[in-house]
């Protein structure tokens, strides 16, 4: 940096050194059991150096990284430069950064740093990161992009002193959420250990796991146990759950600043990010079958250019009652969704698609249950329940053409609603197979930007001519929201 | 939007532009392409099958007549599906035979126009547009079978349209 006088290029915080190098010993530990394993009866001294080498290497490696990684804040502009052989400068103008997000695993707050992502909104996975920095470093370089050539409305920051807050969640709360979010994660987490330990010949299944023993093990179980068992494995799972939720969700706040919502969060790493309001393009609320009985719902945005690990999602309330949604809703400019015996349904017929071929083949099992096999009618009992879901889930598919909105409510299990403002619309297809030809069915979908590619908000079989008048009334108060005008009064 | 057009099955897109004719053709070379390579296929496969017990010359001669009749019909079907309409603010296209496709795609979404021709596509002086969007669902939306010069007429038309937008 010969002709850059001002600006000091800056190395980042040599914690960074021992943060990489912790990383990669887990890894090299690992290949160290490995070793261990293979030469279990032989000399140790050749493994052991082996061992203080790998950790060498490491430690160089971290090191040339830390030497080679540079960052300059310039006056407009953040420069990066890293690599050890391919060398990268990588030039971030501050008003294209939509947001700078501080995350603090448990070892950076132990020495004192944060690691910051700069998102620019682009389509690269990485944008910048700078793992790790000083923490006040850190919320320096965010101030100053908010505060300096941030995008519009940064500069009103100042105004807001004290960020209003829309949502939080306490410990009870928290522990609630995470009893619901049950989960037999655990016990997968549990199987994988052992199969590693086996792969290292610590453990071994087969051995372990005779046939005689399993005889043995028929003989013992009784109802009682098999009752205990089915106790303890909810226990646990409830157990996993509470303990991802306190986790992930600790202290969880949502607050409002001038150009988004905040969202600060987690027990060991904490994180800070802003969903930026123009970039949230759809909102969903969704709640699984138990906690929508005790009412509870989930808020997400769906955003561009938003956290990778995320993918596009990003959730701004987790475990919250409908009233305590609304206002969120609104502090991020989505309108509130309709009650849904305001929604229009979709006609009768798409149940012809939609269950009667679940239901034939539960008839022609249940035939063949009585003709051939009797085990057959268990085939018969799963694709009834598919036909009867499929039945449900048509009764709770709907939508509605709301003002600035639209409106979509899928799923009978896990309900979702989108709200998809007019505004926010990137192209408008109806689709028809040939079986909804046959029926006068079609789909319609209002794709947007950043959407995940397995939940969309699809209206699945609507009335074929129904779904074209709705095309061009979907284009047309695109066309009106995007002018500015006042949008047409709903149909 | 009151009366909305129900198209006939099987017949024409009305309202809407067609495909460029020569389309049909480069269409033909795409089906006989296809039709050729199993045909091909059939022909190796036809001495073991002989050993199955089917008749010699059968499994190409069947597969080659078929594809023919495919080279014939196929195209024309799908050129007759293919229709697009360019509106002051959004380009429709309508496409698909088996599964009927509409695609609004409004110009101010567009985010970058390609327009791209293939080997088949380049003796007949034919170009494809493609309107890309920064949706998910089909980002990229293609128009192909257009007059090169209309292709390019109609990417600086949208082109322009956008600057007016950003102006």
């Amino acid at each position: 940096m010969s002709d850059a006088p001002d600006p000091i290029p800056r190395r980042l915080h040599p914690a960074t050194l021992v943060a990489r190098w912790l990383k990669s010993a887990p890894q090299m530990l690992a290949g160290a059991a490995g070793l261990l394993v293979a030469v279990r009866d032989r000399d140790l001294a050749p493994l052991l150096t082996f061992a203080l080498g790998f950790l060498l290497l490491a430690a160089v490696l971290a090191a040339l990284y830390w030497w080679r990684f540079r960052y300059t804040i310039g006056p407009g502009e953040i420069v990066i430069e890293k690599g050890l052989l391919r060398r990268q400068r990588r030039i971030i103008p501050f008003d294209r950064v939509q947001d700078i997000a501080i995350e603090r695993k448990l070892l950076a707050r132990l020495f004192g740093t944060a690691a910051v992502r700069i998102e620019t909104g682009g389509a690269a996975k990485d944008e910048g990161t700078l793992d790790m920095i000083a923490l006040a470093d850190a919320e320096a370089l965010r101030d100053r992009v908010r505060h300096g050539a941030g995008p519009a409305g940064a500069h009103a920051e100042a105004a807001l002193p004290e960020e209003p807050v829309l949502f939080a969640m306490d410990l009870p709360r928290l522990v609630l959420s995470g009893l619901f979010g049950f989960s037999l994660v655990f016990f997968a987490v549990i199987a994988g250990a052992l199969q590693q330990l086996d792969q290292f010949g610590l453990f071994n299944w087969s051995d372990w796991f005779t046939p005689e023993r399993a005889d043995r093990a028929a003989h013992l179980i009784t109802a009682r146990l098999a009752l205990g068992l089915a106790a303890m494995m909810l226990a646990l799972g409830l157990v996993a759950g509470v303990g991802r939720a306190v986790t992930r969700d600790f202290g969880f706040t949502l607050t409002r600043t001038a150009a988004g919502l905040r969202r600060r969060r987690g027990l060991f790493t904490l994180s800070e990010v802003v969903i930026p309001i123009r970039r949230a393009q759809v909102a969903l609320i969704e709640s699984g079958p138990l906690a929508r009985l005790f009412g509870w719902h989930r808020l997400s945005f769906q955003t561009l250019g938003a956290d990778r690990k995320e993918g596009g999602v990003q959730v701004a309330a987790p475990f919250a009652r409908m009233a305590e949604i609304l206002p969120v809703l609104a502090a991020a400019g989505f309108p509130e969704p309709p009650p849904r015996q305001a929604l229009h349904g979709v006609p009768r017929r798409a149940l012809v698609r939609q269950s009667a071929p679940a239901l034939a083949m539960a008839a022609l099992a249940a035939a063949a249950a009585f003709l051939v096999e009797p085990w057959l009618g268990l085939a018969a009992l799963a694709l009834l329940a598919a036909a009867l879901i499929g039945i449900l889930r048509w009764r709770k598919h709907g939508h509605a053409l709301g003002e600035r909105a639209l409106f979509v409510a899928d799923g009978y299990l896990k309900r979702r609603m989108w709200i998809v403002p007019y505004e926010k619309t990137q192209t408008i297809r109806v689709m028809r197979g040939p079986v909804q030809r046959a029926l006068r069915l079609s789909n319609l979908l209002l794709d947007t930007a950043g959407s995940g590619a397995l939940v969309s908000p699809e209206m699945h079989d609507l009335d074929a001519a129904e779904a074209e008048t709705m095309a061009d009334a979907l284009l047309a108060r695109f066309q009106a929201a995007r002018a500015g005008r006042p949008p047409r009064s709903s149909s | 939007m009151a009366e909305h057009r129900q198209d006939e099955e099987g017949g024409e897109v009305p309202e809407m532009t067609r495909l460029d004719s020569r389309q049909i053709w480069v269409l033909t070379i795409r089906v006989g392409l296809v039709a050729a390579v199993l045909a091909l296929a059939a022909w190796i496969l036809d001495r073991p099958a002989r050993e199955w017990g089917i008749p010699a010359s059968a499994l190409p001669g069947a597969t080659l007549a078929l594809g023919l009749g495919a080279t014939v019909i196929v195209p024309r079907r799908r050129y007759r599906r293919w229709g697009y309409r360019e509106g002051a603010d959004e380009l429709e296209i309508r496409r698909g035979t088996l599964i009927r496709v509409r695609t609004i795609v409004p110009f101010p979404r567009v985010q970058h126009i390609d327009v791209a021709q293939g080997p088949i596509q380049r003796p007949f002086g034919l170009a494809t547009l493609i309107l890309h969007t920064a949706g998910t669902h089909g980002a990229a939306v293609p128009l192909p079978g257009l007059a090169m010069a209309d292709a390019e007429a109609m990417r600086d038309r949208i082109r322009g349209k956008i600057r007016e937008d950003l102006a």
